[in-house]
């Protein structure tokens, strides 16, 4: 699924955001990363989904070769990612139901199916009641369900959540930990940033990285793992 | 292709909220954008009745040879085969007196009554001939060197004063297209920059989706075909209205002169314009959507 061989990603301001990386990650992988602010999670995440490009090594998601990718593979890559951005990225003026919807239109779901897996994505983060509500008369905590809701209606082959839990409450933050983990057993692989280390203590299985400064550490548990 | 049908409530869903986010600017884009093409269709409309005024002239050109008073029946017939013996001449005919009485009668119409001052016929007889427009010079020198014309009254001058007219209004219609081009594609291209920057986020997110860069310009295309088009149906209701009074007046004040029918007409300028609006409303967009760069792509 991912492949990344003494991957650095230095930018144009002399900043080094990831240094040498080397990491193997296989389809239906939990991934946690963790790190302090400012430490390169969201700048590996930017290398995935190919917003930023390794300035040295190789990197492969998905098979594609992510230095020499071109726009419409970029746009390929990214119709099989779920994204749960960290400012969520909700269009405003529009529902609950058609920011979900939004994320599927172009990926050639008929109009009934793409409202059948909508409603449910947003049943799974408990927002039924909410399906026709504007989301900007959503709470913050909400806002974030429509977003996870946007990423995992559209079945994608891998879910890239950063910080995905934010600022909700330990009960809700769970939830939405233990919904986004549930994803892997469709074999969908799951990369989820967090700064809260407390969420994933417990966790038994997955591939830990601990990003500090842009070196990596990574620790894999369980036995479903590579 | 699927994408777009299966989205066609979406995409017009979006087209009308951001018709919405920038109302003020577009309903005044709207209103210029009409009245740019009521212009045209006011310039194309007086091309097309010019034309058609010019064309049932030299269709029906013709000269009225007078000759000289007290010619006898046998010199008329000599006269008449003088004339018809001129390269060039077609039809050729005695309108009498009492002809001539009636046929200004039919062009007086309603006003005909005023022929009933004169105690007598005031009009004289005469010999219509018909003539092929592109020699009259040749025609015409021939036929003063006849013996026994008076006078030969031709609607020459007129005619070359409809051609010159014609000329003017082409030469105004094609700078008003051009003009009216220009100005709509700055419009309709300005108005969906403004559109793709209000909504830069939106893009954005769709980009970071994956939404394919079609997906994402069809609302703002759609947007500047319906700024367009109804700026299109704008111009064309004003010049329903305003050629319906127009035929009216010209027909009670110059009866006489021959104008194409005013349903067919209009329904041709209409026609153009709604089609000239809705393709350079698609234009404008393309052009619009064009100019977003790849700041947003990717």
């Amino acid at each position: 699924m991912i492949e990344a061989k003494n991957v650095s990603l230095v930018y144009e301001n002399g900043t080094v955001a990831l240094r040498d990386v080397n990491l193997h990650i296989e389809p239906g992988e939990i991934v946690y990363i963790t790190g302090p602010s400012g430490s390169g999670k969201t700048s590996f995440l930017k290398l995935l989904m190919g917003i930023e490009y390794p300035t040295t090594g190789r990197l492969k998601v998905m098979k594609q070769t992510m230095s020499k990718i071109n726009a419409s593979n970029i746009r390929r890559l990214r119709q099989n990612i779920g994204p749960v951005f960290q400012e969520f990225k909700l269009i405003r003026g529009r529902t609950a139901l058609e920011n979900v919807m939004l994320g599927m239109r172009f990926l050639g779901f008929p109009p009934k199916k793409m409202h059948e897996y909508a409603v449910e994505a947003l049943k799974n983060v408990g927002l039924e009641h909410k399906i026709s509500s504007l989301v900007d008369n959503l709470s913050w905590g909400e806002s974030q369900r429509v977003a996870i809701a946007r990423a995992i209606a559209r079945r994608p082959s891998l879910i890239i959540a950063d910080e995905p839990t934010g600022n909700l409450d330990i009960d809700n933050a769970m939830n939405i930990m233990d919904l986004l983990v549930s994803f892997r057993d469709q074999n969908t692989t799951v990369i989820i940033t967090t700064h809260a280390t407390h969420l994933i203590e417990g966790r038994e299985e997955g591939t830990f990285i601990r990003i500090d400064n842009g070196n990596l550490s990574i620790e894999r548990k369980g036995e479903a793992l590579v | 292709m699927k994408s777009i049908v299966y989205n066609m409530g979406y995409f017009l869903k979006e087209a009308k909220t951001l018709f919405k986010i920038d109302l003020t600017s577009n309903i005044l884009s709207i209103l210029s954008i009409g009245l740019i093409f009521f212009i045209l269709a006011l310039v194309i409309s007086g091309w097309d009745i010019m034309s058609f005024i010019v064309e049932t002239v030299e269709r029906e050109a013709e000269i009225n040879v007078y000759y000289k008073e007290g010619l006898s029946d046998t010199e008329i017939s000599k006269l008449l085969e003088d004339i018809r013996s001129v390269e060039g001449v077609g039809d050729v005919k005695i309108v009498d007196e009492e002809e001539s009485y009636l046929r200004m009668k039919d062009i007086l119409g309603d006003e005909a009554h005023i022929l009933e001052l004169f105690e007598e016929n005031p009009f004289s007889p005469f010999i219509e001939v018909q003539i092929n427009i592109a020699e009259s010079d040749v025609i015409l020198s021939k036929l003063k060197q006849v013996e026994n014309i008076e006078y030969i009254r031709d609607n020459k001058r007129v005619l070359d004063r409809l051609n010159d007219i014609v000329s003017v209004i082409e030469f105004v219609g094609i700078l008003v297209v051009v003009a009216v081009g220009i100005s709509t594609l700055m419009v309709v291209s300005h108005i969906i920059r403004q559109g793709i920057y209000n909504n830069r986020d939106q893009i954005n997110t769709l980009k970071l989706l994956g939404a394919p860069q079609p997906f994402i310009d069809f609302p703002f295309i759609l947007e500047g075909f319906f700024l367009t088009l109804i700026g299109g149906l704008i111009a064309s209701i004003l010049l329903f209205v305003l050629l319906n009074y127009g035929y009216g007046q010209v027909e009670l004040a110059i009866p006489f002169i021959p104008l194409p029918a005013a349903d067919s007409l209009i329904r041709s300028i209409v026609t153009f314009t709604l089609v000239t609006s809705a393709i350079l409303g698609i234009i404008g967009s393309l052009l619009g959507v064009a100019k977003q760069g790849e700041g947003f792509r990717g």
